[in-house]
C-alpha cells in the first residue's frame, strides 16, 4: 500500500520533470490537475497552502513537489517525489550541455533556444490562470496579485520574502474590514 | 580559445567548496534573481568561469525543462569538476531547500487552529502570483520580437489554461512546431 503510494508518487512527477520548461511555475497547472483532481492526495484548500509554503521557503519553487509528497507519504514521500522532479530534468541538462556546449553558435541550437522559450511563458500563464481559478479570491486575489506584480516589476530589487508578507499582511487587513464592514 | 594552454587561467575550486558555495545559494534563495547570484559568485567573486560560458550554460538552462538555478549549477559543475562536480553543486542546492520547504509546513501545520491563518496563507499564494505574472509581462515583451511566438504563447495558455487540456501532450505537440518556426526565421 505504501509502496504502490511511493509508486504512484514517482509516476505523476516524473513526466512533469521533463515537461517543466522555464521551471516549476510551468507545471503549476499540471501537478494541480494531478494531485487534487486525479489522485485527490490534497484538496484545493490544501494545494494553494502547499503553494504558498512552497513560495515563501528557499529553493526554486518546484520543491512544491517535495510538500505534496510530505503531505501524502511523510519523509520518504517528499524525497521521492524530489528525486523525480529533479533527477530526470536534470540528467537531460547534463547530457545536453555536455554534447551541445561546443555548437552552441549553430543554427539547431538557436532555433532550439528561441522555439521553446514561448512555449515556458504560455505554460507559466496556464499556470497563473488555475492558481486563480483555484483560489477564487475575487477581487482581493486580483489587487494584491496585481500589486505585487507591480512592485516587482517596478523595483525588481525589492525583496521577495518582504512582498509576500505584505500579500499575507494585506489578506488579514481586507478580512478584518470585511468582518467589520458586515457587522456594522 | 583553443590553445593547449589557457592564457588566463581560472582557478579549479575544491569540491567541497563547490558544494558549500551552493549551499550557501540554495539556502538564501528566497524568490528569484538567483542566476544573478550566481553570476557574482562564480564569475566576479570566485572567477571560476568566464563571462561567455557562464552565458552559454544559462541559455541551456533556460530552454531545457527543469528548474533554470539547477540546470545552471549542474552546468557549472560539469564545466568545472566534471560528473561528480555537477552532483556536488545540486546536492549542496538542493538540500538545504529541501529541509527548509517542510520545516515551514510542519510549522504551518502546527499552526492551524489559528483561524486567520488560511486568509494569510491565501494572501501569501495571491502575491506569490505576482510572481509569475511578472515572469509573463517579461517573457512576453520578449516575444514582441517575433510574432508567431506571441501566437505560440496564447494558444498554450489558452489550451492548458482556460480549455485545461493535460500539459504534457499539448507541450510535447506545440514544442517542435515552435522549435520549426524559430529555424525558417533564424
Amino acid at each position: 500500500m505504501r509502496l504502490d503510494t511511493l509508486i504512484a508518487i514517482a509516476l505523476v512527477f516524473i513526466p512533469f520533470s521533463l515537461t517543466s520548461i522555464g521551471g516549476g511555475a510551468a507545471i503549476v497547472a499540471g501537478i494541480q490537475h494531478e494531485t487534487v483532481t486525479v489522485h485527490a492526495w490534497v484538496n484545493s484548500r490544501e494545494f494553494l497552502d502547499l503553494f504558498a509554503v512552497s513560495r515563501a521557503a528557499p529553493g526554486p519553487g518546484m520543491m512544491l513537489a517535495t510538500v505534496i509528497g510530505w503531505k501524502v507519504a511523510g519523509w520518504l514521500g517528499a524525497f521521492v517525489a524530489t528525486l523525480a522532479l529533479f533527477v530526470p530534468s536534470s540528467l537531460l541538462c547534463y547530457s545536453v550541455f555536455k554534447l551541445t556546449n561546443h555548437h552552441r553558435d549553430k543554427k539547431w541550437h538557436r532555433a532550439m533556444r528561441e522555439g521553446l522559450a514561448p512555449v515556458g511563458i504560455g505554460l507559466i500563464i496556464a499556470g497563473v490562470l488555475s492558481l486563480f481559478r483555484l483560489a477564487d479570491g475575487g477581487i482581493t486575489a486580483f489587487v494584491i496579485a496585481g500589486l505585487s506584480g507591480a512592485i516587482l516589476y517596478f523595483a525588481p530589487r525589492f525583496p521577495v520574502l518582504g512582498v509576500l508578507a505584505l500579500g499575507g499582511l494585506a489578506a488579514m487587513l481586507a478580512s478584518t474590514l470585511s468582518t467589520w464592514v458586515s457587522a456594522l | 580559445m583553443t590553445s593547449p594552454v589557457p592564457a588566463s587561467p581560472l582557478e579549479t575550486p575544491r569540491l567541497r567548496s563547490l558544494f558549500l558555495l551552493c549551499f550557501k545559494i540554495g539556502v538564501l534563495s528566497f524568490g528569484g534573481g538567483l542566476s544573478g547570484w550566481l553570476y557574482k559568485e562564480f564569475v566576479l567573486s570566485k572567477r571560476w568561469i568566464d563571462e561567455e560560458d557562464f552565458s552559454s550554460s544559462l541559455a541551456i538552462s533556460q530552454m531545457l525543462p527543469g528548474a533554470n538555478v539547477v540546470n545552471l549549477v549542474i552546468c557549472m559543475g560539469e564545466q568545472l569538476r566534471g560528473p561528480v562536480g555537477a552532483l556536488a553543486c545540486v546536492l549542496g542546492f538542493l538540500v538545504g531547500p529541501f529541509f527548509a520547504v517542510v520545516g515551514l509546513c510542519q510549522l504551518f501545520d502546527a499552526l492551524a487552529g489559528y483561524p486567520l491563518l488560511p486568509v494569510i496563507s491565501d494572501g501569501v499564494a495571491f502575491a506569490a502570483m505576482g510572481l509569475l505574472i511578472i515572469m509573463c509581462v517579461h517573457g512576453v515583451r520578449r516575444a514582441m520580437r517575433f510574432p508567431p511566438s506571441i501566437v505560440t504563447i496564447a494558444v498554450t495558455a489558452i489550451l492548458v489554461g482556460i480549455f485545461r487540456f493535460p500539459l504534457i501532450p499539448v507541450a510535447c505537440v506545440i514544442a517542435p512546431i515552435s522549435v520549426a518556426l524559430a529555424w525558417r526565421r533564424i
